[in-house]
């Protein structure tokens, strides 16, 4: 490769410093950016609100209630913590043979106290 | 007589002209080892896909289309049809290409890539990010990664467009990858998409080792506010602004970003649901598989069997290791900065290395061993889709560097 024949060490960490700087430099401008859009979106939202409701504090009450994502995540904890708590148990079935001899006590004839009509 | 031994000369020399040039024959031939080698790989790729689940989705058609190339005598595709880093139209003219040239075409032209990232901006919601913009310092962190290794591997001999390549591995991000390897060095696509795929696939085993060391029992505790609520008009205007600022700053990492952001406007503003759904489904799976078989199929005997992509796979584990401890390291950073109640849990910085969304997932998982009650994936979302926007910002220095 003719065009990186004069590419050394020099060159490399250069383009590695100025690389990884431009990557911080240009998603901080898109935090900035970002910042700003979420706060006049905010600001709006909460205008609209107190505009509804009548006062702040209203506003502010009300959205802290209507958060369903908080709900949601109570929830899911909740769930995921009783889940937890269930007892273990080893899963294992076993069908174990048992020899019963016979006695009038286990006998169905013994235990009828009407014996069925035959018709 | 003379007529018999005349007849049976003749058909002695057809059977070993048929034994010659079948694909059997080829194995024998000088250098036929290494296709049998490459066939080999591609078998134990087929086995990782379907037995372990590494990225079947991808790693199924690379090792396929790897299988492919390799079989002897079948020239489904030719390396030196697109020699020189350029396509060489006049073998497509005279019906000299194979299939997996014609569908290479896709790979070398970027347009896969480009196609995949609308499909990902489609499925992606940036509303965590949205509403925690900070999100962005970690996804640019984790792309220490990309830089480490650009720099190691010029250490270990790569020439400047080959460490372009290998660096972006740390990126997590495989259409990124082979966007930018396809145009800096497209003889190490097969090595280098299979490194990022499968190391991609081996986020959960990477991760957490090094996301352990680097943080205290205390930092791993850190309990995060719950996020604001996004509205849709944020939703709907983010791609677009994105798109501006990043195409006016770095042109050349538009393609990506643009197409990235294109699909996130399909999803959010819900007017073209049709086009959303195809995107996310018909379109994706269909360039999936392209993209998949045509990569694998660059990964020749002679291009992947030698040290370089011994190296290549080394590097690749340094790249995704440096990421996360980039991402880790910067919310310790931000939380000495950061006042008490707003502190971040360092746990969420390693998930900025994109690989959407399993890091994510693998901040959520470490963050619940110490804690039952402390859910991340959400606040973790902000930097893993801020990562993704983070290795295109990357790439697109990278080309205009490089390319």
């Amino acid at each position: 490769m003719d065009k990186f024949a004069n590419v050394g060490w020099g060159e490399m960490g250069l383009m590695t410093i100025i690389g990884f700087s431009v990557v911080f430099v240009v998603l901080v401008l898109l935090i900035f950016i970002m910042k700003g859009m979420g706060s006049a979106f905010t600001r709006q939202k909460k205008a609209k609100k107190v505009a509804e409701l009548g006062s702040v504090a209203a506003a502010e009450e009300h959205e802290a209630i209507s958060d369903q994502e908080l709900v949601a995540a109570i929830a899911t904890a909740l769930k995921l913590y009783k889940s937890d708590l269930h007892d273990r148990e080893s899963e294992t079935l076993t069908i174990n043979r048992i020899t019963r001899a016979y006695s009038p006590w286990n006998s169905k004839i013994h235990g009828l106290t009407q014996l069925p009509e035959k018709h | 007589m003379l007529s018999l031994l005349q007849s049976n000369s003749f058909i002695l020399d057809s059977l070993s002209n048929f034994v010659h040039q079948s694909g059997i024959g080829l194995f024998f031939a000088p250098g036929g080892w290494k296709m049998a080698v490459m066939i080999g790989i591609a078998c134990f790729l087929l086995y990782l896909a379907i037995k372990k689940q590494f990225e079947p989705l991808l790693l199924l058609p690379i090792a396929f289309g790897m299988l492919l190339t390799n079989l002897p005598g079948a020239e489904m595709f030719h390396s030196d049809f697109f020699a020189g880093g350029h396509v060489h139209w006049e073998h497509f003219a005279h019906g000299e290409a194979g299939l997996l040239d014609i569908l290479y075409l896709g790979v070398k032209l970027g347009i896969y890539p480009c196609l995949i990232f609308i499909g990902v901006g489609a499925m992606t919601d940036f509303g965590p990010l949205i509403a925690n913009p900070k999100s962005f310092l970690l996804g640019a962190a984790a792309q220490l990664g990309i830089f480490a290794t650009f720099i190691g591997a010029y250490a270990l001999g790569f020439a400047p467009n080959e460490c372009g390549s290998i660096g972006i591995i740390g990126g997590a991000d495989g259409p990124t990858s082979i966007f930018l390897t396809a145009r800096l060095a497209p003889e190490l696509l097969g090595p280098i998409a299979i490194a990022a795929y499968s190391y991609m696939a081996l986020v959960p085993v990477i991760q957490p080792p090094i996301m352990k060391a680097l943080t205290t029992d205390k930092e791993r505790l850190i309990k995060m506010k719950q996020l604001r609520q996004v509205s849709k008009t944020e939703k709907i205007i983010f791609p677009v602004v994105i798109t501006i600022v990043i195409a006016l700053l770095l042109p050349s990492a538009a393609p990506l970003v643009g197409c990235l952001m294109l699909g996130n406007l399909m999803k959010e503003c819900g007017v073209v649901d049709r086009l959303a759904k195809t995107v996310q489904n018909e379109l994706m799976n269909i360039v999936v598989i392209f993209l998949g078989i045509s990569v694998g199929a660059t990964a020749t005997g002679d291009s992947f069997l030698n040290v370089k992509t011994l190296f290549i796979l080394c590097l690749g584990i340094l790249a995704f290791s440096a990421g996360t401890a980039g991402g880790v390291l910067l919310a310790k950073l931000m939380n000495v900065f950061a006042k008490e109640g707003n502190k971040i849990n360092p746990l969420i910085g390693s998930a900025g290395v994109s690989a959407v969304p399993m890091a994510a997932r693998v901040s959520q998982t470490v963050g619940q061993q110490y804690d039952k009650s402390n859910f991340l994936l959400m606040h973790a979302m902000g930097p893993n889709v801020a990562g993704v926007v983070g290795s295109a910002v990357a790439a697109g220095i990278l080309l205009a560097f490089l390319g």
